[in-house]
């Protein structure tokens, strides 16, 4: 499959193009280089760029977008919620049918539902994400892929992370979120999404908690388990034993 | 009442402020130069202190979400989303007790002909401007609301007269203002911080 990844360079981008580089052809676009060797092609590219995300996604079966500018009051609409429309917009004119977008964990629980009071939290709600930068511009950004879904024959997965951790890098007694997983783990999660038939997915805008198994209970990564087939690896469970 | 409305380069809000100005102090903002007989205050709304000092002292704000004649799509999601959500933070630590959002009630376009669709129900937008670009302002103004920091009363305009508006915006600006910041009151029959109301026909 071809595939475009958006913001590849970033912290996630080099895992999951060492993941996906051994069954995919790979265009890796980031607004930065990379700080490391990637596989397949690689171009300078800003997600907030309309005409230049429709056409690096020219030949492309696949979106993944891992662009993310948290902090910034111009550049996170730009790329969190703009780079949404830009890409759904890429996919209409090309005619891809697989985009993959990510996003924060409080992209629909905000910091309404929090795991100081709830447990079970699932991924199905109605989005709240408050007034959060970070929590709002990806949930807009989701919320423009849902209405893409709504009128395209286009299935957009959204893997919402917290807390990643490198496992050969945890100190004993380290603070953690509660919702964890280490990079390696996280990177797999593409390979089910590329892999999973669209019609298997319940409808064109899924979302899904990709994190390891953990015992407090705070967060449910069921679904993801029961319908991408994710399967957590028991390699941060150093941080509560 | 002092009054902030914005896209003063758009007939509806040229014609609210003539209307409004005459009960109301108003200030028109746009983003680029507008000749206007009304104050007038060039604005990017952008997250610098200037968006602030742009609403200190008003009372409530009425947000047309208006395109500039000629603006690219890209320009109008940009002010949709990332220049409401500015005008809004800023609104909010300024302490703006009610918004105004004047929507489309195009976004409900999608419902058969004949159906009684009411406030409730969900928003089907399109994939472009307009219907996309007022859900989203819709979607940005109503975490302000959720979280106590602004009142918000949406206005979703269908086929109405330039009256007709204007008698909407006239009773939503009479409404007491419904949050009182942070410290809205939870008894029953407090009015909510986010509302909706259609004005005038479906097309």
């Amino acid at each position: 499959m071809n595939v475009l990844i958006l913001g590849g360079a970033g912290m996630l981008g080099p895992y999951v193009a060492r993941e996906l580089a051994p069954n995919h052809n790979l265009r890796i676009t980031d607004v930065n280089p990379p700080q490391e060797d990637l596989p397949g092609e690689f171009l300078l590219l800003d997600a907030a760029d309309l005409d230049g995300v429709v056409a690096a996604a020219a030949d492309m079966d696949a979106i993944v977008n891992l662009s993310v500018l948290r902090r910034h009051r111009q550049t996170a609409w730009d790329v969190s919620t703009r780079g949404c429309y830009n890409m759904m917009q890429a996919a209409v004119t090309h005619g891809i049918r697989r985009v993959i977008n990510t996003g924060p964990h409080y992209t629909v629980a905000g910091r309404h539902i929090t795991e100081v009071h709830d447990f079970d939290i699932v991924p199905d709600i109605p989005p709240q994400p408050g007034t959060n930068l970070y929590a709002l511009t990806k949930a807009m950004g989701l919320e423009i892929c849902r209405v893409f879904t709504q009128h395209h024959d286009i299935s957009v997965q959204h893997y919402l992370f917290y807390n990643f951790k490198d496992p050969a890098a945890i100190q004993p007694g380290e603070r953690y979120a509660p919702y964890v997983i280490s990079w390696e783990n996280a990177a797999e999660a593409f390979t089910l999404g590329l892999d999973i038939d669209l019609d298997a997915l319940p409808s064109r805008n899924e979302v899904f908690y990709v994190f390891a198994d953990m015992p407090h209970g705070k967060f449910s990564n069921e679904k993801t388990k029961r319908i991408l087939g994710f399967k957590p690896r028991k390699d941060v469970e150093i941080l509560w034993k | 009442m002092r009054i902030l409305i914005t896209s003063a380069s758009h007939d509806r809000s040229a014609a609210l402020a003539d209307h409004l100005s005459q009960n109301h102090e108003v200030r028109l903002t746009e983003r680029t130069h507008v000749e206007t007989e009304h104050e007038f205050a060039l604005s990017g709304l952008g997250h610098d202190s200037s968006t602030n000092l742009l609403t200190r002292g008003i009372d409530a704000i009425i947000h047309a979400v208006e395109p500039l004649p000629g603006e690219d799509v890209s320009s109008q999601l940009d002010a949709a989303t990332r220049c409401t959500y500015n005008l809004l933070m800023a609104a909010a630590e300024e302490g703006v007790q009610k918004v105004i959002l004047l929507s489309t009630l195009d976004l409900m376009a999608g419902y058969p002909p004949g159906y009684r669709v009411a406030e409730t129900w969900r928003p089907l937008p399109g994939t472009q401007p307009p219907t996309l670009t007022k859900h989203m302002a819709e979607q940005v103004s109503r975490e302000f609301a959720r979280e106590g920091s602004l009142g918000v009363t949406v206005l979703r305009l269908g086929e109405a007269s330039y009256e007709t508006i204007a008698v909407a915006v006239d009773e939503a600006l009479a409404e007491p203002a419904s949050l009182a910041a942070k410290h809205r009151s939870r008894e029953e029959g407090a009015a909510e911080a986010w509302s909706i109301t259609h004005i005038g026909e479906r097309a």
